[in-house]
């Protein structure tokens, strides 16, 4: 009896792994996706924009800013620009990093991918124009159409009289107003703006007296990364964002593992249906071994991909030495979830592949099956806020979502007592349990209907009648 | 020697339709038994029941002396009627598959299958998908999965559908082979010719319930032949021949004009009347076909169903067979 189990078993899942189609769909795409993200960050540095070159008009109607802005806009003032904008975003990474990023920083594709954030410094000479100057008058040299034009402009600066120096009992200082030429690269406006509002700046500090270094040090507060203390008293770099998105990864690699078993669940019963062998199955193997084979047999699909997928994970976390945020509990729990959704949904697909005669009309009943599983997707985030809220523990505790919900608790930064994941594992067994009785009866009976397909009235009837 | 099948009082309904009714039926070891009857008459939900895959509303079956086939099914080789292969797989591991089902295992298992493709010159087929074999050679490949465990009782459910004729006789050898090799078999079919040719018993079923069960002597040896088959040297003429006392019908296929009598007629005294009638090329009294017996048992009892007359009839059973022929060119 058992060999017959295991005979269907090895079919299924032989028939499902050993193809072209699932090696290139499971391992192959998601690898090349991963190895491709390198490969283009690399291409799209080499192929940069060429150096755009232009001219920015400045009327300045405060008569003191034309020098400034011009050394702004000069190459060097330019370069500066870049250097500090990458200096500040070192100072970020650092903090959200916690800890010396220079390594990353000089890596090449880092060092890429800052530049095309900033875009190459554009090659910019500056035409002051008298303040008398309307700037519609100009703005015709800036359209995309005469670019080619000697007179041609880039950009136009209106400097505000008040720039500098405040009106009279004004509050606030006047601006700028930037004109650029349409279809410009955004990159180069800002280092355009950054140029022009820099010198505006200068100027301020130097009537007002200031030191700008002095005015940048005062209104800078160096700050740590926040740190944790652990159980054993260590500190640690807090992994706030983690505490998040680790339940989240637990979550999606088991709904995928276990959508993805019973999505070929169906299909397969449904080809067997539909291609007729099913009779010429149930004349060597009863209804029974035959579901429970095939169930086991895609169970073990699912569990491939679990731990393929969990091992990509795991090796990710890792890298970033996270490693410790994973433990032996959390991978058991994650295994016996699996193994009763999975159980849970597999038996619905079951039923519902036996009671159709083609794919198609297995999508209305598909669609509750559906929702079960999404339900907690939609939850993850109230649940791993606030894992022992009232809503958390009662998801918790209703299969056929518990599983799910379960799983976020646990990997959530405040688990659950033990008693309750024992309560909710006992809840989602009892379900389970259920669930297949159920689809054995279905299944039974649907296997050799063949015509309309059945609504859920009819699927009752067959309960009853098996 | 025992009952192979003995089916006591079965009655199956799917909803308000009675699809076999009140049937008994005992199938002795050894025994080569055809179920014949037209389409919807109730074959294949008898055998489903046998075979423990439909369970009887009443009444109680019994098979290989076990009260359900389930306890025996290693014992069993069975084509059902809606049958299939998987389409993807390789016909090699599709049978290998089959026989580990079935209880076959290790390498025997690739021995028998090797053994069985040869012997219906499906040979180089081992490792062709099962996609790509022509619906009869996906039939051989069935019929093997049937009787590759070497079962005692082997029950073929229409097995000669789809068929050209040279398989035909090829899976009409092999069946007879399994016979003479002492095992039970019975097959199902609504081609009347095919039982005739092949089983030493036949099961008549019509609308569910059992209407004949002998041999094939006896049968011939109770129904007397009735029908006379003439062709007439020129085909004007012979419409005379409805005319004579005694005839009830005339019916022409071709250049064949076949009389079928009213009961207590002598045959050879309208035989005598018809050649001095017309001229004649051929005439010959033709003994019963199964499809005559069939359509003499279904008038004659209670279960004709109104308006339904002995052409129709005729035309419902050849339909069949034509079909048969059809799907063979």
């Amino acid at each position: 009896m058992i060999a017959k189990v295991v005979a269907v078993a090895w079919r299924e899942f032989s028939s499902t792994v050993l193809t072209k189609a699932f090696v290139i769909g499971a391992f192959i795409i998601p690898g090349l996706a991963a190895a491709a993200i390198p490969l283009i960050v690399k291409f799209t540095n080499q192929a940069k924009a060429p150096v755009l070159a232009g001219t920015v008009a400045v009327i300045d109607h405060s008569g003191s800013l034309a020098d400034r802005i011009r050394e702004q806009l000069s190459p060097e003032g330019l370069a500066r620009q870049a250097a500090e904008g990458s200096a500040e975003i070192q100072k970020h990474l650092a903090e959200l990093g916690g800890g010396d990023v220079s390594n990353y920083m000089n890596d090449p594709m880092v060092q890429g991918m800052i530049a095309q954030a900033f875009g190459q410094p554009p090659n910019l000479s500056v035409e002051v124009l008298p303040a008398e100057t309307e700037p519609e008058s100009v703005q015709s040299r800036l359209k995309p159409v005469e670019a080619d034009k000697p007179d041609a402009l880039l950009a136009l600066a209106v400097i505000a009289p008040d720039a500098v120096d405040k009106a009279e009992g004004a509050e606030e200082f006047g601006g700028y107003q930037l004109f650029v030429r349409g279809k410009t690269d955004d990159r180069n406006i800002d280092h355009i703006r950054t140029g022009v509002r820099r010198a505006i700046l200068d100027k301020r500090y130097a009537e007002a007296g200031v030191d700008g270094k002095q005015l940048s040090a005062l209104t800078t507060v160096a700050s740590g990364r926040p740190q944790e203390i652990t159980d054993s008293g260590e500190a640690r770099s807090s992994t706030a964002e983690l505490n998040i998105m680790l339940p989240f990864g637990f979550m999606i690699l088991l709904m995928m593992s276990v959508m993805v078993g019973g999505q070929y669940l169906l299909t397969t019963t449904i080809e067997e249906k539909s291609s007729r062998v099913v009779e010429v199955l149930l004349s060597a193997v009863s209804p029974m071994q035959l579901m429970t084979g095939k169930i086991i047999g895609q169970m073990v699909v699912g569990l491939v991909l679990l731990s393929v997928y969990a091992s990509v994970g795991a090796a990710t976390l890792s890298a970033f030495a996270l490693l410790d945020l994973l433990s032996i509990d959390k991978i058991i729990f994650m295994l016996i979830y699996f193994v009763l959704a999975y159980f849970i949904i597999a038996s619905l697909m079951a039923a519902i592949g036996s009671s159709v005669n083609e794919l198609r009309e297995a999508q209305s009943l598909m669609g509750p099956v559906m929702m079960v599983i999404m339900l907690p997707y939609f939850f993850w985030l109230p649940i791993s806020r606030d894992p022992n809220s009232t809503l958390s523990l009662v998801l918790s505790m209703t299969p056929p979502m518990s599983p799910f919900a379960m799983m976020v608790r646990i990997t959530s930064t405040e688990p659950p007592p033990m008693w309750q994941i024992l309560l909710s594992i006992g809840l989602t067994a009892a379900a389970a349990y259920l669930c297949v009785w159920l689809a054995a009866k279905v299944f039974r009976v649907g296997l050799l209907m063949y015509g309309k397909p059945p609504n859920f009235k009819t699927l009752i009837r067959w309960v009853r009648m098996a | 020697m025992g009952d192979a099948i003995i089916i006591e009082g079965v009655t199956k309904t799917f909803g308000p339709k009675v699809a076999v009714r009140d049937m008994h039926l005992r199938v002795p070891d050894g025994g080569l038994y055809g179920f014949i009857g037209p389409n919807g008459a109730g074959k294949t939900t008898t055998i489903r029941m046998i075979m423990s895959i439909l369970f009887p509303d009443a009444g109680r079956l019994s098979v290989l002396g076990k009260s359900s086939a389930v306890e025996s099914k290693d014992q069993i080789g069975y084509l059902p009627e809606e049958r299939g292969v998987y389409k993807k797989m390789r016909v090699g591991a599709f049978l290998r598959f089959m026989g580990r089902l079935k209880g076959v295992d290790g390498p025997d298992v690739d021995r028998r299958v090797r053994d069985w493709l040869e012997r219906v010159s499906l040979a180089d087929c081992y490792k062709k998908r099962c996609d790509e074999l022509s619906k009869g050679m996906q039939q051989k490949v069935q019929f093997i999965a049937s009787v590759l465990h070497e079962p005692q009782l082997i029950i073929l459910d229409e097995p000669f559908s789809g068929l050209d004729p040279v398989n035909m006789r090829l899976l009409r050898d092999l069946i007879l082979e399994q016979h003479n090799a002492g095992r039970t078999v019975i097959f199902s079919t609504h081609v009347m010719h095919q039982a005739e040719q092949l089983c030493d018993h036949i099961v008549m079923i019509n609308q569910g319930a059992k209407v004949l069960d002998a041999t094939l002597e006896e049968i011939r040896a109770r129904h007397d032949p009735r029908t006379i088959v003439f062709e007439p040297a020129n085909a004007a003429g012979a419409d005379a021949v409805a005319s004579i006392p005694g005839v009830r019908a005339v019916s022409h296929l071709g250049g064949l004009h076949e009389v079928s009598l009213e009961e207590g007629v002598n045959p050879s005294d309208v035989m005598r009347r018809i050649v001095e009638t017309l001229p004649i090329i051929r005439v010959e009294l033709r003994r019963p076909t199964l499809e005559d017996v069939f359509i003499e048992i279904v008038q004659r009892g209670d279960g004709v169903p109104a308006g339904v007359d002995e052409s129709q009839l005729r035309a419902a059973l050849r339909d069949g067979a034509a079909q048969t022929a059809g799907a063979a060119q």
